[in-house]
């Protein structure tokens, strides 16, 4: 579905990212792990066109998508759930989900989108005239999640959704993402935790300083030693 | 998508080599023995003018991060200050110089004080725009003092002198040579100070301050003093630009010297020079001010033509022409270098 | 001297400039909330908008309900193309912040001096287009004067409807909180620059075009409301639309009330001292410097 065949991003004058080259399959949860720094946000960034990439391609079901605007490439049915969830502080609950359905595919379907998160997301629907900045940490990710899923993607990405919720929280939001994918969504996740990650994905891949270092089953990578050792602290 | 403020792009005022500054004012102090026109040497002298006011403004915006819109108010203190000790209370204008620096200094505490507060760059500007709106309509109002809008004439030049018979120097002559000199040792003395400041303590201090305040304050350094210093030093200056001005020109209107136009003026030299850059107000300030006489021949048309030049010099040399010029002659180097273009 | 017909005149009168005033400096601050840059030539677009008025109303002879909606529509086309142009480029580029200072400044010398040109430095008259007076209660109000208010009160209103309803008006708020997630909403960020540029110059020539008559038109005459309407942003928050079109009011009471007590010269003085001791006591301003 999605395809990056050496994919090189830099930052200023660094090289963020080396050679990259991956797949996301259809209807499966693909993971990125890594340390912090490893290049993950940047590769997320540079997909969804928020960074100029230098030389590579990206295509999305077969079309380049180098091509295509940044703000287009919505609306051909990519989504991101970014890092730090990023809701529209003075705008309300209801407005930021308005606003995912921004694209024309989709702003005429509005509502009926709204009512179908606001089913997902109960919570939500209970604040939904509170203003985003007032949502706690937890309430902001569910915001974010259900914002994303308003422009009807079939290829959603995650950036660090696990960061700053409680162990609870995180175990509700992965429950979240499986339901999703369940309905017919492709998921990218990136993750700082690896063994959230990989007891979720069907596949991974592991970046380090930029580079794929290794790509497996989600299963295989859990019991792969270097792995455990580097990631998993065992 | 990455949008970088100007304020990251300010690692040019390293000034640690003073060899450009030394020549350009060698240059200054020779041109006569080759520009003996006295219209042009009166369109240098102007130039002087402005690239003092633009150097001092950048000091404040530029190197200490205080974008100031009301510099032109110190400028028309120290004017109309000197003007007025002079015709009322007969000093000579030679002392009503520093005098009108002085005055001006003082009462740039007025408003520097209440600036300190402030960080955000759009809130000082307003703030110091008030201020010299304020001392405009004081000027024009204050009709008993200031003569309001019709002004001050027949303000003194600066007393000459003589040595025996043969040497002679007059302000109120025909050449306007004495008052080249004059000024070009205003502009010195001026560049100097702040070429002092920048490579002391005072300038680190101020450097790491416009980098980041919060890290400057958390590691002891008092920001007050710093802006207090860098507010004195760049009025005093100006106020002392203001004082030559009305014994050159001897006449003073309230809007020639505290207007917004001048305001504009000096940001404007100063950014197509290159804010933030030791030289670039004064590379400004050389280019706008003759760029505007050459396009006197274009009559009605030449302010419009000005207009759209900075337009253009903006899209072209973002980041001012000395910058511009130092990266079209690096990637020059480059190329040379290696052979092939990057 | 004092009397309530007195009072109220001079309170209407307050309100009157207040609703140019709150115009005005919706305008900057919309630009400033949503591309985080201070149009230098705000001024200018006041401008074009009276000499377009006037223009049409003089030269050509044309009824008013035809020169006003004419005028404020080309001074948009104007500053819709500026904006594609010239402040665009700039705004992707390293050093925007001060690039865009000097490219509106340029333009707006260019503006003045194009008005210059061709109109001459001479305070023009342009003809009342309500004529008479209404009298109630021993007091008068010119019909202009109500004509800009209800006009002004109508703008602001449908502008702020359109701000918190439509599609665009959404995508606007969104840039200006957060450009990298509007991005990833799918908004053109970019487009919406340009409409708001285009928007910010309408709103100004709008209140050019209505006080026209009122303080007659010459090329110098954007500048004292620029800073007027930078006063007003300040005194409001900036970024706070509620806040310009409150401050603007505040502002407009203020002056119209400070005639009963000071010679105009010194009137002036008024909205500049407020902003000194609004800065002094509460820098953020009435309603706090936040995002709309």
């Amino acid at each position: 579905m999605l395809e990056l065949n050496d994919l090189n991003v830099f930052y200023d004058d660094a090289q963020v990212l080396r050679d990259i080259s991956l797949q996301v399959r259809p209807k499966e949860i693909c993971t990125l792990v890594g340390a912090n720094g490893a290049g993950k946000t940047t590769l997320l960034k540079a997909i969804c066109g928020l960074l100029p990439v230098s030389s590579g391609r990206i295509s999305l079901l077969d079309q380049d998508l180098l091509s295509v605007a940044a703000n287009q490439r919505v609306s051909m049915g990519l989504s991101m759930v970014p890092e730090g969830r990023k809701i529209f502080a003075s705008m309300t609950v209801e407005e930021n989900l308005k606003i995912g359905s921004y694209v024309k595919r989709t702003w005429h379907e509005k509502d009926e989108l709204l009512e179908r998160n606001y089913e997902l997301f109960p919570r939500l629907r209970e604040r939904r005239k509170q203003l985003g900045g007032t949502l706690s940490g937890g309430e902001r990710q569910m915001l974010a999640i259900a914002r994303a899923l308003m422009s009807k993607p079939d290829l959603l990405f995650l950036d660090e959704p696990s960061l700053g919720l409680s162990p609870k929280f995180v175990e509700h939001v992965m429950d979240i993402v499986q339901s999703i994918n369940q309905s017919g969504v492709t998921i990218l996740l990136v993750e700082q935790n690896v063994n959230i990650a990989l007891s979720l994905a069907h596949r991974g891949y592991v970046l380090e300083s930029g580079r794929v270092v290794m790509q497996d089953q989600a299963h295989s990578l859990l019991n792969n030693p270097h792995v455990k050792e580097a990631y998993l602290g065992m | 998508m990455e949008k970088t403020p100007t304020a990251l792009l300010l690692k040019h005022m390293r000034v640690t080599n003073p060899l450009p500054m030394w020549a350009v004012f060698g240059v200054l102090a020779l041109l006569p023995l080759f520009v003996r026109n006295d219209y042009y040497i009166s369109i240098i002298t102007l130039c002087l003018i402005y690239a003092t006011l633009a150097s001092t403004w950048n000091l404040m915006a530029g190197y200490a991060g205080i974008l100031s819109f009301g510099h032109q108010a110190f400028y028309g203190l120290g004017a109309y200050f000197s003007a007025l000790i002079t015709i009322n209370l007969d000093i000579s204008p030679w002392l009503a110089l520093p005098l009108g620096g002085l005055f001006a200094a003082f009462l740039s505490l007025a408003i520097g004080l209440p600036c300190l507060r402030l960080r955000i760059a759009p809130y000082i500007a307003i703030a110091t725009l008030a201020f010299s709106e304020i001392m405009l309509v004081v000027c024009k109002n204050w009709v008993a003092l200031t003569r309001g809008e019709m002004g001050l004439s027949g303000i003194p030049p600066l007393t000459g002198w003589q040595w025996g018979d043969w040497f002679a120097v007059s302000f109120s002559g025909g050449t306007k040579l004495p008052s080249f000199y004059v000024m070009l040792g205003i502009y010195i003395v001026a560049m100097l100070v702040m070429y002092w400041m920048m490579n002391s303590k005072v300038g680190l201090a101020l450097k790491s301050l416009r980098e980041d305040q919060d890290a400057a304050a958390s590691l002891g350094i008092d920001i007050t003093r710093y802006k207090i210093i860098v507010f004195l030093v760049s009025s005093f200056f100006a106020g002392v630009t203001g004082a030559f001005y009305a014994h050159y020109i001897s006449i003073l209107a309230p809007e020639s010297v505290f207007g917004v136009t001048e305001m504009v003026e000096i940001v404007a030299i100063t950014l197509v020079g290159g804010i933030g850059t030791f030289l670039g107000p004064t590379v400004g300030a050389f280019t706008l001010v003759v760029g505007l006489e050459l396009l006197r021949g274009m009559e009605d048309y030449r302010f419009m033509v000005y207009g759209v030049m900075l337009v253009v010099v903006v899209l072209l040399l973002p980041h001012g022409l000395l910058l511009g010029f130092q990266q079209t002659v690096a990637r020059l180097k480059a190329i040379l270098r290696t052979g092939k273009a990057q | 001297m004092f009397t309530l017909p007195i009072l109220a005149e001079q309170g209407v009168n307050g309100l009157v400039l207040g609703s140019m005033y709150a115009l005005v400096a919706t305008g900057l601050t919309l630009i400033w909330g949503t591309m985080k840059m201070l149009n230098f030539a705000h001024g200018e677009f006041y401008m074009l908008g009276g000499f377009g008025t006037y223009f049409g109303l003089v030269f050509l002879g044309l009824p008013p309900w035809l020169v006003v909606p004419v005028t404020v529509a080309l001074v948009f086309a104007v500053a819709l193309a500026f904006e594609k142009a010239i402040i665009g480029p700039l705004m992707g580029r390293p050093g925007w912040d001060i690039s865009t200072v000097v490219a509106t400044l340029g333009a707006g010398i260019f503006l003045q001096n194009f008005a210059f040109k061709f109109w001459g430095g001479d305070f023009l008259n342009v003809p009342y287009m309500f004529d008479g007076i209404l009298r109630i209660g021993g007091m008068a109000f010119a019909w202009h004067r109500i004509y800009i208010l209800a006009l002004s009160l109508t703008v602001i209103i449908t502008f702020w409807q359109f701000v918190k309803r439509t599609r665009f008006g959404m995508a606007l708020r969104a840039t200006a909180q957060d450009n990298e997630a509007a991005v990833l909403m799918g908004i053109p960020f970019r487009r919406i620059y340009t409409i708001t540029f285009g928007l910010s110059a309408s709103l100004a020539a709008i209140a050019g075009s209505a006080l026209a008559p009122i303080f007659s038109v010459n090329p110098w005459m954007g500048m004292v409301p620029l800073i007027k309407a930078l006063i007003v942003v300040i005194l409001g928050g900036l970024g706070s639309f509620s806040g310009a079109i409150l401050g603007g009011f505040i502002l407009g009471v203020c002056e119209s009330y400070s005639v009963l007590f000071l010679s105009s010269g010194w009137k002036d003085l008024i909205s500049f001292s407020l902003l000194i001791i609004i800065l002094v006591i509460k820098p953020s301003g009435l309603f706090g410097a936040k995002e709309w």
